[in-house]
């Protein structure tokens, strides 16, 4: 055990090129292995020292979880004493996934999930509006504030833009002992077998209290009462109309706009990671990035005509359905395929990118009689989308990959997030 | 929202920026929001300053990490050790100065400095001098490459080392050095001339790029060289002259494509990593050497085609082994062993085909001789002479045409593909493309690619490097230096010219340091 402390001792090792050599490394030193290219430098710094290292730690697993790991060569060495754990850092080590950037494999992106949950201000998207929560003395307090003298009606919402007749909803509430009601802005009285519109969106609050707020009620159990009734019957939300006033503020404790009411979540790490399906914007799946067909390449050339290959993805005209398809529009249109496409009506241009349906009827003249035609098309560029998103063979996704572009999402403007989280 | 930024906003600054950012942010918050974010501030500071101190200072947090260079990465993964305050460790690191400028190369060695002085142990794989200067102990492996070095030639601190007599020595005290040309090449007077590049932090650059000489693209890390080099400029080159797919990043205008006709890009990623491959079989030599093999009159009486002599395809290799060799048994949970293949005894090649001889040599002699033999060995045969010359000349003559490609080193790798590159007929209007071709080399093995780099320059070619090492640098005919910091800081072209007129800027980190290399 003499000078472990001070010497990684090599003996012997004959990786590759190397000639049997025995070898003091210091330790806690910062040591420099140098050497023509293909010397031996890097057979000695890795393939001999920290592939034993590794080795080693791999042996302290049981036999049982080392075959999981697969195995690591022992390295043509004689002995090593005095090594350390071994950690390498290789220059090969990078993920290639599109999902790895600097702030992940740093973690600093973790740690900013964690105070963007936790210490963010909170914005709403619709009216950037701070966005509040609060708790139920604070909602007291703010009321007697704000409300001074003024007669208030505290409503809990119970159903916020859904459509149906909600009898069952009026019954139950009733039942409560609760006896009136607001229904899309207006306070009604609930009647035995009231129902709504089936098929219209309504909102809902039930009407918990009305009182007038003075200088009494900040002592009195009243308030109180009522605004926990509230939060329970809202689901932590309530509102509080003022008499003579038509749009109520709200009251939650989660967060929420305190004009229209769009309440978020309290917000978690997730939120912010864009690879998590919570965080992660809709669009582009948290990528930043999509593939959106490109007209242009479809289209190279506006004076060639579609039977001259006009469009690039179908090539020069040729027996096919497509180009069956692509002849009815053109008799629909009254244009011809040998027609270079810039003359090509819009109309029509749309239908043969984007696809669509329509229905003509052809005279025939010799005949005498008309046919109905049925034009039902996908679309070229539509087609190729949908082929890049559902395929599985590579060689149709490069294909389709030709006539698209990688364009930053339109969505989330590349910053891979659901828009609602990344005002926070 | 904190402080007027969300999320996104934050990911999409740089490293300095954003540490600036924290570290004001307590005065922006709440008490109440202090008392939270307390603990991930501290964090958060702390992880970036190690970013900082490996000279990361230009990156931002949503740059995807497959846009990266190696050394790139491998300086993020050291600001995470560092980090994590282990201690009693043995770090071993590959060449950490890839990519970096001179700059920022003290900031690299100081953070390995700070990694040693918490009680680990640092093991380094380099050639930088500066390393090399400021190590406690050095080993030199050498004395030559391959099957000439694997020995421990000298060993100890950077004084002693200076005094041994070997290769690394002399370069570091003087005896031997990299010249600088007596001669700078005036180039053919035509340019290629882009502008108004805007891809990444280019500021609308419009640059001209002189033809026939070696001209090279300097600046510190993340100002924007590969960005104009590699995306922008080869890619119009290869669309140009081959129909390339890859879109170029924007531009307005290139004039001067008709000067040339070809463009060649010789960049970092490796070659094949697997066992089947090797020198000849990349380099494309093997398939000549096939060809000869089959038309020794015995294959012809035979009727052996070229496939007879590959070991990749059944026909001709051993089949116990299938042409590998060595044969793998498997133990399971104990390591593979690898034994030598019984029937062929490690020829890889059946009798049969080993009976074909040419000048006394079967298939598998010829696979087992180093690059230097064969030269001699083929010298009648042009096709075959030509790209073995190139190998040699890029200074791997002791490999063996038949080592897999999985033991060769990153440096050598590197050259083979260089090799291969450069045995492709030139036509004396090509433009060479190399990103940093010194990684992993040594100062002799420098001097060596410089050579061959010269030679092309001397036929007419271009040659354009994207390169730190002052050394190159110094050789150069013409230096476009790009800054001036990295990231937001840089895009902008700040001195052009020879090394002898570049260096008088001011301005330029890359000038500082070139005039200390040129007088």
């Amino acid at each position: 055990m003499k000078n472990f402390d001070e010497y990684i001792e090599v003996k012997g090792a004959r990786v590759h090129n190397l000639k049997n050599i025995d070898v003091n490394i210091p330790r806690n030193q910062l040591v420099v292995i140098t050497g023509l290219s293909g010397s031996g430098k890097s057979s000695l710094a890795f393939d001999t020292i920290y592939a034993e290292g590794q080795r080693r730690y791999i042996e302290t697993f049981s036999a049982y979880a080392r075959q999981f790991l697969g195995s690591l060569e022992r390295p043509d060495v004689d002995k090593i004493d005095g090594l350390s754990p071994v950690i390498a850092i290789e220059q090969k080590t990078t993920s290639k996934s599109p999902r790895s950037t600097v702030g992940t494999i740093t973690e600093v992106y973790d740690f900013l999930r964690l105070l963007y949950a936790r210490a963010a201000d909170v914005y709403s998207y619709k009216t950037n509006e701070k966005m509040v929560s609060y708790h139920d003395d604070q909602i007291k307090s703010l009321i007697v504030e704000s409300y001074d003298n003024k007669r208030i009606s505290i409503l809990a919402p119970l159903v916020r833009s859904r459509k149906g007749h909600y009898r069952e909803l009026f019954e139950q509430i009733a039942k409560q002992g609760f006896v009136k009601v607001r229904v899309d802005g207006e306070v009604v009285n609930i009647t035995p077998g009231m129902r709504l519109d089936r098929y219209k969106v309504h909102d809902i609050e039930v009407v918990i209290d009305r009182l007038k707020i003075d200088e009494k009620t900040m002592a009195s159990k009243r308030l109180k009462d009522s605004i926990l009734m509230a939060l329970n019957q809202g689901d932590d939300v309530m509102m509080v109309l003022a008499e003579a006033e038509k749009k109520p503020r709200f009251f939650s404790r989660n967060l929420m706009c305190p004009t229209t009411g769009l309440s978020y979540p309290n917000p978690e790490p997730n939120n912010f990671s864009f690879n998590s399906p919570k965080g992660a914007c809709l669009e582009c799946n948290g990528i930043g990035s999509i593939y959106k067909v490109n007209i242009n390449k479809i289209i190279p050339d506006p004076q060639l005509s579609i039977k001259n290959g006009g469009l690039a993805p179908q090539g020069p005209q040729k027996n096919s359905w497509i180009f069956k398809q692509l002849d009815l529009i053109a008799q629909r249109f009254n244009f011809t395929l040998s027609d270079p496409i810039s003359k090509i009506p819009k109309e029509a241009m749309d239908l043969i990118l984007f696809g669509g349906k329509d229905k003509f009827s052809v005279a025939n003249k010799t005949l005498g009689l008309s046919r109905e035609y049925a034009i039902d098309f996908d679309g070229i560029a539509n087609f190729i989308e949908h082929q890049y998103k559902t395929t599985d063979s590579s060689s149709i996704k490069r294909w389709a990959k030709r006539y698209m572009d990688k364009i930053e999402c339109p969505s989330c403007q590349g910053t891979r997030l659901k828009k609602k989280h990344c005002i926070l | 929202m904190i402080n007027n930024k969300n999320i996104a906003e934050l990911s999409a600054m740089d490293i300095s920026d954003l540490s600036d950012w924290i570290k004001e942010l307590p005065s922006h918050l709440s008490s109440k929001q202090y008392s939270i974010a307390k603990e991930i501030i501290k964090e958060i500071s702390v992880r970036l300053q190690f970013l900082l101190d490996v000279g990361l200072n230009y990156l931002s947090l949503n740059r995807s990490s497959k846009s990266l260079s190696g050394g790139e990465a491998q300086r993020i993964r050291l600001a995470t050790q560092i980090g994590s305050e282990l201690v009693g460790v043995l770090y071993i690191l590959d060449e950490p100065s890839i990519g970096l400028h001179q700059r920022d190369n003290q900031k690299l060695i100081q953070s390995l400095k700070t990694l040693r002085d918490v009680g680990n142990s640092v093991i380094v794989v380099e050639h930088d001098k500066d390393m090399i200067e400021q190590a406690n102990h050095i080993l030199d492996i050498g004395p030559y490459a391959g099957k000439n070095g694997g020995t421990i030639i000298s060993q100890g601190g950077p004084k002693e080392l200076l005094k041994a007599k070997t290769l690394t020595a002399a370069y570091l005290n003087g005896e031997l050095a990299i010249e600088i040309p007596k001669k700078r090449r005036k180039g053919n007077g035509k340019f290629i001339e882009i502008k108004g590049c805007t891809g990444n932090n280019l500021k609308n650059v419009t640059v001209k790029i002189p033809l026939g000489m070696m001209v090279g693209i300097t600046g510190v890390s993340g100002s924007g060289k590969s960005t104009l080099i590699n995306e922008t400029l080869y890619p119009i080159l290869n669309n140009y002259y081959f129909n390339g797919v890859k879109e170029p990043l924007p531009y307005k205008s290139i004039e001067g494509l008709e000067h040339l006709d070809k463009v060649i890009d010789i960049n970092q990623t490796p070659i094949g990593r697997t066992p089947r491959s090797n020198p000849a079989t990349y380099t494309g030599v093997f398939s000549e050497i096939r060809s000869l093999f089959a038309k020794i009159p015995e294959a012809q009486i035979r009727g052996y085609k070229p496939g007879r002599f590959s070991f990749n395809v059944s026909g001709g290799r051993c089949e116990t082994c299938k042409g590998g060799g060595l044969r793998v048994i498997e133990m399971n949970f104990l390591p593979d062993v690898y034994v030598q293949c019984e029937s062929c005894m490690g020829k890889r090649f059946n009798r049969e085909t080993l009976e074909i001889r040419y000048k006394g040599k079967s298939i598998s002699d010829v696979l087992n001789m180093t690059i230097d033999e064969a030269v001699d060995f083929f010298d009648q045969i042009p096709k075959i002479y030509r790209k073995l010359k190139t190998i040699k000349d890029v200074g791997l003559g002791y490999i063996t045409l038949g080592q897999q490609s999985t033991t060769l080193s990153g440096g050598e790798a590197q050259r083979i593909k260089l090799a291969s590159e450069l045995s492709k007929r030139d036509t004396g209007n090509t433009i060479y493309i190399l990103d940093e071709p010194t990684t992993g080399l040594h100062f002799e093995d420098i001097r060596v690619l410089l050579n061959v780099l010269q030679k092309l320059v001397d036929k007419g070619n271009t040659v354009l490097i994207i390169e730190h090492n002052m050394d190159v640098i110094k050789a150069v005919d013409y230096i476009l230096d790009i800054g001036l910091e990295g990231g937001q800081g840089g895009g902008t072209i700040i001195a052009r010219g020879t090394p002898e007129n570049m260096v008088k800027n001011k301005v330029s980190h890359t000038a500082k340091y070139l005039k200390k290399e040129l007088f």
